[in-house]
């Protein structure tokens, strides 16, 4: 039987949470952002190798710039989280360590990957210029635009999730 | 009586359903969507199997606002309740709000874009910024890289031209040296630019003969017409004052600049400089500057775009030598001594260039009457020791040639920094010449290093020949007790002058 496990979205407005989870579920692309009010959810079966498959309920929230604005129905049962910031924007990856902080006080056996978007946008100099900040917190940086990791990421997470 | 208007104005909205503990549909209303008896919610949307881990709770009460639903080829967004009970039989009540989110969403996606773009814009900026302070870095040390080499080729020109050549090798020479100029024109442009647009480039106000230096520009440009075959007419106002307060060097690169460009876009015909007095008003004296050409004129819609850098507009003559940058060096000089320009023009019949600009007014001052004169300083009554500290065997040569074609000097030619002090205390030093590129040691240091010995040697002069040129750099020399600076590249004239400026 395939087991279905919820996997829940955050992170600030605009960093393109719909995006990745477009390329996931559907491999398109589109440039024009369309904002997320209250939640998409979709629906991915991946193959685990050598395991079973797994049903990915992928919740896709409207962005926020603080977590705790969160609605928290949203966040009932939720299995992992996969936190997107964008990273040309430092903006949205200024609280990082605050957010994180609130979802292990929260959800503390829930797996987090932290993920910077749009990697497309940003050179190695820019990165070293916030590696402070990177290095010890984020897990992928992908881009929703090239499609760059973004397979990698759920299967990683789906993974940890059996 | 209201009954009718209900029935035909109100909407219901609401759609119940009844689920077991697995999901499985007991009964529903179908109002907003349509799902079977006996089939499993879950297999509806992917929303509902969230209810495989609720409905194990009993007798709790789920909210859920905003969700949006893909169902049956429509998108319904929807507030839900769930109630999950003890008796097998749990309520979903589903709220449809689609017409209140989207126009939510209209907002939303309004601010959002908003903050979006502004953060967006604000990195753009940085970015250039950034860009644009690496740019001018890269300038300004990349000219200075090129001032030993072009001061060399400047000064070993010069020299050649008094020697003994024929009329050939003489053209071949003139050629060099017209490049030379040329080349050393550009420098100073590109690096006046990265000077501008960095914000270094800080205008100086000193006392200065205006007559003096009208007559010196005339006098060039006079010569660089007449070399073109072009008449050259100048008017200098006898009512403008003789000492102003402002920025010689900048004037003359203000006039200097229109000029060239007059004699370059004109083939036949003539240039006129005209420089007159509008008035003197609080102490400040108000010049009008035109420069007139009958070179091949300016089109009208190009007449803004002529101030910007690198701008050259397409002309029939294409070998008209230039950066580009002249005009948009002039518009911001102009700009910074708070004066204005503009340009008139027709088409192959000429260009006139108007500037109007102020001065502080100065009295007659003797003091520097007599400094001007001292400049000029020629015969020296005893020889005098000049140390010169240079790792560039060209600029060695170069200097050597200089001052011992004066026959004023003893010269001790030193290429490392640690020789400098040994020098100075067992040798007769009457000034020392000093280069800022000297290996392994900056020239403030060693300034340090000789202002440290003793009395005797705070006041032997130490001029620095730098290749930086920015303000910053002549302050910092002259803190750490540099007497004056030669930029790179100098020629014969300019080092002279400063040497003998110093020796007493």
């Amino acid at each position: 039987m395939t087991a279905s496990k919820k996997i829940v979205l955050l992170g600030h407005f605009g960093v393109g949470k719909t995006s990745l989870i477009r390329r996931f579920v559907e491999n398109t692309f589109s440039e024009d952002y369309q904002v997320t009010i209250g939640v998409h959810i979709s629906k991915k079966t991946i193959e685990i190798p050598e395991q079973e498959s797994i049903s990915l309920i992928i919740w896709d929230l409207e962005g926020q710039d603080d977590l705790k604005k969160t609605r928290s129905s949203y966040l009932l049962g939720t299995n992992g989280f996969i936190y997107v910031f964008d990273s040309s924007r430092p903006l949205t990856f200024e609280n990082l360590n605050s957010e994180l902080k609130f979802l292990k006080e929260n959800y503390p056996n829930v797996p987090v990957k932290v993920v910077g978007n749009k990697m497309d946008l940003v050179n190695k100099t820019y990165l070293a210029q916030y590696s402070s900040v990177f290095k010890p917190l984020v897990d992928f940086f992908v881009s929703a635009k090239t499609g760059s990791r973004i397979e990698t990421l759920f299967s990683k997470l789906a993974k940890e999730l059996i | 009586m209201l009954e009718p208007y209900k029935k035909k104005y109100h909407t219901n909205n609401f759609q119940y359903i009844l689920v077991d503990d697995l999901g499985c549909v007991l009964e529903t209303d179908n109002t907003l969507f349509t799902v079977q008896k006996d089939s499993l919610l879950q297999t509806i949307h992917p929303f509902f199997e969230i209810l495989n881990s609720l409905l194990q709770i009993d007798n709790d009460c789920f909210e859920f606002s905003c969700i949006n639903l893909n169902l049956e080829k429509k998108v319904v967004i929807v507030d839900t309740i769930i109630y999950s009970q003890n008796k097998n039989e749990n309520l979903i009540i589903i709220e449809n709000l689609t017409k209140h989110y989207n126009n939510y969403q209209l907002a939303a996606q309004t601010r959002n874009e908003s903050i979006i773009n502004s953060q967006i814009l604000e990195l753009k900026n940085e970015y250039l910024l950034e860009k644009e302070t690496f740019k001018n870095n890269f300038i300004a040390n990349f000219s200075h890289q090129l001032r030993n080499p072009i001061t060399a080729s400047i000064i070993f020109s010069d020299l050649l031209i008094n020697s003994d050549l024929n009329t050939e090798q003489k053209n071949y020479l003139d050629i060099i040296q017209s490049a030379n100029k040329d080349l050393k024109n550009r420098i100073e442009d590109i690096l006046d630019i990265s000077k501008i647009e960095s914000g270094k480039l800080i205008l100086t106000e000193k006392v200065f003969d205006l007559k003096k230096l009208l007559n010196d520009i005339v006098n060039g440009y006079k010569f660089l017409a007449s070399k073109k075959g072009l008449d050259f007419n100048f008017v200098i106002d006898e009512n403008i004052p003789e000492f102003i307060k402002g920025d010689q060097y900048r004037l003359k690169q203000i006039i200097g600049n229109l000029l060239n460009n007059a004699i370059s876009f004109t083939t036949q015909g003539s240039v006129n400089f005209k420089i007159a007095l509008n008035y003197i008003r609080a102490k400040k004296a108000n010049l009008r500057i035109e420069v007139l050409d009958t070179g091949c004129g300016i089109a009208s819609e190009n007449l803004d775009y002529i101030f910007k850098r690198f701008s050259k507009i397409e002309s029939e003559n294409q070998n008209i030598k230039g950066s580009g940058l002249g005009l948009a060096i002039v518009k911001y000089l102009i700009s910074e001594m708070q004066g204005n320009i503009k340009v008139e023009s027709e088409i192959n019949k000429g260009s006139k260039f108007i500037c109007n600009l102020s001065f502080k007014l100065s009295d007659y001052n003797q003091i520097l009457k007599e400094e001007l004169l001292s400049k000029q300083l020629l015969g020296l009554e005893k020889k005098y020791h000049i140390l010169l500290v240079e790792d560039s065997e060209l600029i060695q040569l170069t200097i050597l040639k200089i001052l011992a074609a004066t026959g004023n000097f003893f010269i001790n030619i030193i290429s490392k920094g640690e020789d400098l002090v040994p020098n100075i205390i067992n040798q007769d030093v009457d000034l020392i010449l000093l280069t800022n590129t000297i290996q392994n040691f900056s020239a403030m240091d060693l300034t340090a290093s000789v202002r440290n010995l003793s009395k005797d040697y705070k006041k032997t002069p130490i001029i620095v020949l730098s290749t930086l040129a920015f303000k910053d750099d002549v302050k910092r020399f002259k803190q750490a007790g540099v007497n004056d600076i030669i930029t790179k590249p100098f020629d014969e004239k300019k080092l002279l002058e400063k040497i003998y400026k110093y020796i007493k």
